[in-house]
């Protein structure tokens, strides 16, 4: 039972720099939630606030209507590089994300999850010792060890190739489907939204903003060459395509935002 | 095959010997200045025999190890210290920085004057000598420590205590370890230079009185031990350490 709720959150930073104007994003119990946008957008620093890693200007951040100074037990993350301790074995660094866990029952969920993540027998190895996907697995299971609430997911995927990325998509909606945590994950790349999220959060630069929210009304297991897919898939291009029209041309790079026009 | 492979490194040296032996034996040299291996070990198994080498090695042992003792505990807490806290930092680094640039042997007529011209000053001198590399490397380690992974001890919820215990100290191990191993070679560099400046035991005594006495042989018996003893205490600096750097490519633990 874990409902966030991110409530007119800004952040600027002491260069000056407005990285987020007036942000509200809510995710229910059990959603997963994408925020969708190009650099510059703030996207990874929302993400850096509700984690706990940085500290808003304004706003507020809530989990189950509770407000949240600093990090959370309820609160777990998988970033964009595994970060696994390189001094910890596989099954060592899965075991740290449950420190809060009694010893017995930490070992138990280690054994299950390394299972889970298709990596039973790799317990012992050294993080250097396991490829870019299965470093990712184990960080995967690190962050779901401690029964979080909610689970922030910063472009977990993206350093890796498309047909690892697609394992990993798989692996993902299975372990939610079971553990039912809530997932707000940042990405920049649409069909990626559109496989995971129950919402999409489309998000504009220079300050980070939300552009519009879309819901994705589509029954899992999806299927990437339906047309149902494709439509949602144009739709969220639309609204991107949106949020870049709309940017003055001020401050920042418009042409690096990773999207092109094209719709 | 690839097992001998080390024994390579023994040709040039065992070659020169065997020159240096036969050159001495058919007179082509004189063997005074330079005496050929075989006079070497009949000096060095009389000095074992007498017992006079035990005293020896043993008395410049103790002042390495007690000296580098001292000098890698100060520099490991002071480093730790300065490493973690800005303030304690910026009030001590400077100065510390400003004793480095004074070179350790320039200390000597100080620490004679002060501490006296037995052991305390030497001990001091091989402490100040391994101090700085220990102190510098894991000063330099501590604040080069990945951001990132300090981030993960965050959001998996360690204090600032367990970050340091957990993230930080196993981070800095590596680089802590081979400050050490500097630390150590600088340890014996700075014995030789204590027992030159007056012992009446050591090693340095015996490279002192071979001058003295005009003894090529004992001067090369003290250097080659001195060798065989930096290397075996390196040795085993390694194999303490290999237990906790196993994480680590094992290529690094050959260097």
């Amino acid at each position: 039972m874990t409902r966030l709720s991110v409530r007119g959150i800004s952040k600027t930073y002491a260069d000056g720099t407005e990285a987020l104007r007036g942000v509200d994003v809510h995710a229910a119990d059990g959603e997963i939630v994408a925020i969708l946008g190009g650099s510059g957008c703030g996207k990874t620093t929302l993400l850096r606030l509700i984690a706990g890693l940085d500290e808003a200007t304004t706003g507020a951040i809530e989990v189950d209507g509770v407000s949240l100074t600093g990090t959370n037990p309820a609160i777990s993350a998988v970033f964009q590089e595994p970060r696994l301790l390189p001094w910890l074995t596989a099954e060592a660094n899965i075991a740290f994300g449950g420190r809060r866990l009694a010893t017995d029952d930490r070992q138990a969920r280690m054994e299950s999850l390394l299972a889970r993540v298709g990596l039973a027998g790799y317990g012992k190895r050294w993080p250097r010792e396991l490829s870019g996907g299965q470093q990712q697995r184990i960080a995967i299971a690190r962050a779901l060890i401690g029964h979080p609430g909610v689970l922030l997911l910063d472009e977990p995927f993206s350093a890796l190739d498309p047909f690892t990325r697609a394992n990993l998509h798989d692996l993902l909606l299975d372990l939610w489907r079971e553990l039912r945590p809530t997932v707000l994950m940042v990405t920049h790349d649409i069909e990626e939204a559109v496989v995971l999220a129950d919402r999409i959060v489309v998000m504009r630069p220079h300050p980070g903003r939300v552009q519009e929210t879309l819901p994705v009304d589509l029954a899992r297991p999806r299927n990437r060459l339906a047309p149902a897919f494709d439509l949602t898939k144009r739709n969220v291009l639309r609204a991107i395509n949106r949020s870049l029209a709309e940017v003055p041309s001020g401050p920042g790079p418009t042409a690096g935002n990773g999207f092109s026009p094209w719709v | 095959m690839k097992r001998h492979t080390w024994m390579v490194g023994l040709v040039i040296p065992a070659g020169l010997a065997i020159l240096w032996e036969i050159a001495v034996r058919y007179g082509v040299v004189g063997g005074r200045l330079m005496p050929p291996p075989s006079r070497l070990a009949q000096t060095a198994w009389a000095l074992a025999r007498s017992g006079e080498l035990l005293v020896h090695i043993e008395a410049t042992m103790t002042r390495v190890l007690l000296g580098f003792a001292l000098g890698a505990t100060a520099g490991t807490l002071l480093g730790m210290l300065n490493g973690a806290s800005p303030l304690a930092n910026r009030l001590l680094d400077p100065s510390i920085q400003a004793l480095r640039s004074v070179p350790s042997i320039a200390w000597v007529p100080l620490f004679i004057l002060w501490l006296g011209i037995f052991e305390t000053s030497k001990l001091a001198l091989i402490a100040l000598g391994v101090f700085f590399p220990v102190y510098l490397g894991i000063f330099t380690a501590i604040q080069s420590v990945d951001r990132k992974l300090i981030e993960v001890g965050r959001v998996f919820g360690l204090s600032s205590a367990g970050i340091a215990l957990r993230i930080t100290w196993p981070a800095v191990m590596p680089v802590w370890i081979a400050s050490l191993r500097t630390g150590l070679g600088l340890g014996f560099m700075f014995v030789v230079a204590a027992e030159l400046m007056g012992a009446s035991e050591g090693l340095g005594y015996l490279l002192l009185d071979g001058q003295q006495m005009g003894r090529a042989d004992s001067i090369l018996v003290a250097m080659i031990i001195f060798a065989l003893l930096g290397k075996a205490s390196d040795s085993v600096l390694v194999a303490l350490s290999r237990p906790v750097l196993r994480w680590q490519d094992t290529n690094r633990m050959r260097l």
